[in-house]
C-alpha cells in the first residue's frame, strides 16, 4: 500500500515539475521573445537569410555553369586543339587556369574569412551587408556548383558525346541538345543538398552586421541575458526548413528515378 | 589532288598517334561511290582508329582525307557541315536516353538541316518502317532491345541522309540472335548502293556483302582484295594467321 502511494506521489509530483516547466517555459517564451515585440527580429532575420542564400544560389549557379563549361570543355577537346593549333588552345588553357585558382580559393578559405574581406576590404564602402553577403556565399557556393556540374557531364557518357558530334552537331549544340539534359538529372539532388548546405552556411553573416537568423536570435539573447530560449527557437526554424527542403529532394529524387528511361 | 568523279573518300598517308603511341602509320586508300569496305583485323591493329578518323572523331596527327573533293583535314574546314554527310553506327548504339526513337530520328535533321517538324517525322517513321520498327516510334531507347537499338542508331544516321555510312563493330555488342537482324539491315542499305565502310569481326558479311576487304594491322593496311581473293589467297603472312585464327 505504501508503495502504490509512493509511486502516485512520485508521479504527482513528476506532473507538477512538467506543469511547472511548461508554465515557467512560456513565460520566459513570452518575456523573451514576444515583449518589445522581440520575435520581430527573427522575422526580419529570416527574411534575410532567404534572400541571401536565394541570391547566392543564383549567382553560385551562373558562376558554376560557367567554370564547369570552361573546365570541362578544356578537358575534352585540349588534345584536338593542340593538334590544330592557334589562338583557340591558348585561350581555354588560360581560362581553365584561372577557374582552377578560383576553386581552389574558393574551396580552400573559410567562408566567413571570405566574407569579411569582401565586407571590409572589397567592398568596404558598403553600408547594406545583404548584397555584399549575397555576393560572397554566391561566389563561394559557385566553386561548389561548379564541381557538383562538373562531375555530372563527366558521368554522361562519352558515347553520347561522339554520337552526337558525329550526326554534324557542334561542340556546344551537342552540350546543349544531348549532354546537359540528362547531365541535370544526374545533378539535381546534390544541387539541392548543396542548397540546403548554403542556406546553413549564411548562419556567419553576422559577422559583416547582417541580421540574419541566427543573428536575430544572438540579439534577442543579448537583450534580455537569456540564450537558451532564443537560440532553440533559431535551431528549430533552420531545423525545419532543412527537413522541409530534404524531404523535398527526396520526392524530386523519386520522380527522376521514375522517368528513368 | 588526283580523284575521279567517282572517289568519295580518299586518304592519304594518315596517321595517328596517341602520345607515344604511334596506330595508325600511314594508311592510303581510295573508296568509290557506292562500294562497300569491310575492314578487318586484329584488336588493337588500328582499324576503329582509321574509321573514327575519317569524320574526325579522332584528329588525324599526320596525313590527308579527302570527303567529296574537300581535305576534311584542313584547319580552315568546318568538319560539322562535312559530318552532317558521314554518317555513323557505334558498337554502343549510343541512343540518346532522354529522347524517343522518334525524336531521336528527328532531331537532327530538325536542328541541322532545318527540315520542317512534319516533314522530318514522316521521313523518321518512313525509316523506322522500313527496319520494321514502325510501331517503336514513342518507346524510348531503355525499352528496346540491343538489335532494335542498333537498327534504331542505323536509321537515326540515315536520316540526315549521308553520302557515306561508317560502322564501327555494329554488332560485336549484340547477343549472337541479334546479330542477324543487324546485318540484314546493313545488307539492304549495300544492295541500295550505300558507300559504306564497315568495321566488323562478322568474316561471313565481308565475304558476303563487300566489295574489298581491307586489313589493318600494325598501323597500316597489309592487304586490300575483293573477297574472294582476300579470303580464298591470301598474300601477307599476317593475314593467313588471322584467318587462320578466326576462320
Amino acid at each position: 500500500m505504501e508503495l502504490l502511494n509512493n509511486i502516485f506521489a512520485w508521479f504527482g509530483c513528476a506532473w507538477n515539475s512538467i506543469t511547472t516547466f511548461f508554465v515557467k517555459f512560456y513565460a520566459d517564451f513570452h518575456h523573451v521573445m514576444i515583449e518589445g515585440g522581440r520575435y520581430k527580429f527573427i522575422f526580419q532575420g529570416l527574411e534575410n537569410t532567404f534572400v541571401i542564400t536565394l541570391g547566392a544560389l543564383a549567382i553560385g549557379v551562373v558562376i558554376g555553369i560557367l567554370v564547369a563549361a570552361i573546365r570541362t570543355s578544356f578537358d575534352k577537346n585540349k588534345e584536338t586543339l593542340q593538334l590544330r593549333g592557334g589562338i583557340g588552345y591558348q585561350i581555354l588553357r588560360v581560362l581553365n587556369s584561372l577557374c582552377k585558382f578560383y576553386l581552389t580559393v574558393a574551396r580552400g578559405t573559410p567562408v566567413v574569412v571570405q566574407l569579411m574581406i569582401a565586407y571590409f576590404i572589397i567592398f568596404a564602402s558598403a553600408d547594406n551587408g545583404v548584397p555584399v553577403a549575397i555576393f560572397a556565399f554566391g561566389v563561394n557556393s559557385g566553386a561548389y556548383v561548379a564541381e557538383i556540374f562538373r562531375a555530372g557531364i563527366m558521368s554522361v557518357d562519352k558515347g553520347q558525346f561522339e554520337a552526337g558530334r558525329s550526326l554534324g552537331f557542334n561542340y556546344f549544340q551537342t552540350m546543349w541538345y544531348i549532354v546537359i539534359p540528362q547531365m541535370f538529372k544526374v545533378v539535381l539532388p546534390t544541387l539541392c543538398n548543396e542548397f540546403i548546405a548554403l542556406l546553413k552556411e549564411t548562419s556567419v553573416a553576422g559577422y559583416v552586421g547582417v541580421t540574419d537568423l541566427t543573428k536575430a536570435g544572438n540579439t534577442i539573447a543579448g537583450r534580455t541575458f537569456s540564450y537558451f530560449i532564443p537560440l532553440i527557437c533559431v535551431a528549430i526554424i533552420y531545423l525545419v526548413m532543412v527537413v522541409i527542403l530534404s524531404w523535398l529532394v527526396g520526392l524530386l529524387e523519386r520522380r527522376l528515378r521514375k522517368s528513368d528511361h | 589532288m588526283t580523284t575521279d568523279n567517282n572517289t568519295i573518300i580518299k586518304v592519304e598517308q594518315l596517321e595517328k598517334s596517341f602520345g607515344k603511341i604511334n596506330v595508325l602509320k600511314g594508311i592510303n586508300t581510295e573508296i568509290k561511290k557506292g562500294e562497300v569496305i569491310v575492314v578487318v583485323g586484329p584488336s588493337g591493329s588500328g582499324k576503329s582508329t582509321f574509321l573514327r578518323c575519317l569524320n574526325r572523331l579522332e584528329e588525324p596527327t599526320g596525313g590527308n582525307i579527302y570527303f567529296e573533293g574537300v581535305n576534311i583535314t584542313d584547319k580552315n574546314v568546318n568538319i560539322n557541315l562535312h559530318r552532317q554527310k558521314m554518317g555513323m553506327v557505334f558498337q554502343q548504339f549510343n541512343l540518346f536516353p532522354h529522347m524517343t526513337v522518334l525524336k531521336n530520328l528527328m532531331m537532327a535533321p530538325t536542328t541541322l538541316l532545318k527540315t520542317s517538324k512534319t516533314v522530318a517525322r514522316d521521313r523518321a517513321l518512313q525509316l523506322l518502317e522500313r527496319v520494321g520498327l514502325g510501331e517503336k516510334a514513342n518507346s524510348y531507347p531503355s525499352q528496346l532491345s540491343g538489335g532494335q537499338k542498333q537498327r534504331v542508331a542505323i536509321v537515326r544516321a540515315l536520316a540526315m541522309d549521308p553520302d557515306v555510312m561508317l560502322f564501327d563493330e555494329p554488332t560485336s555488342a549484340l547477343d549472337p540472335e541479334m546479330v542477324g537482324e543487324v546485318l540484314e539491315v546493313i545488307r539492304e542499305l549495300a544492295n541500295e548502293g550505300m558507300t559504306m565502310v564497315v568495321v566488323t569481326h562478322e568474316m561471313g558479311f565481308a565475304r558476303e556483302v563487300a566489295n574489298r576487304v581491307l586489313f589493318i594491322d600494325e598501323g597500316i593496311i597489309m592487304e586490300d582484295a575483293p573477297p574472294e581473293e582476300f579470303f580464298a589467297n591470301p598474300k601477307c603472312e599476317r593475314l593467313k594467321e588471322f584467318l587462320a585464327k578466326v576462320l
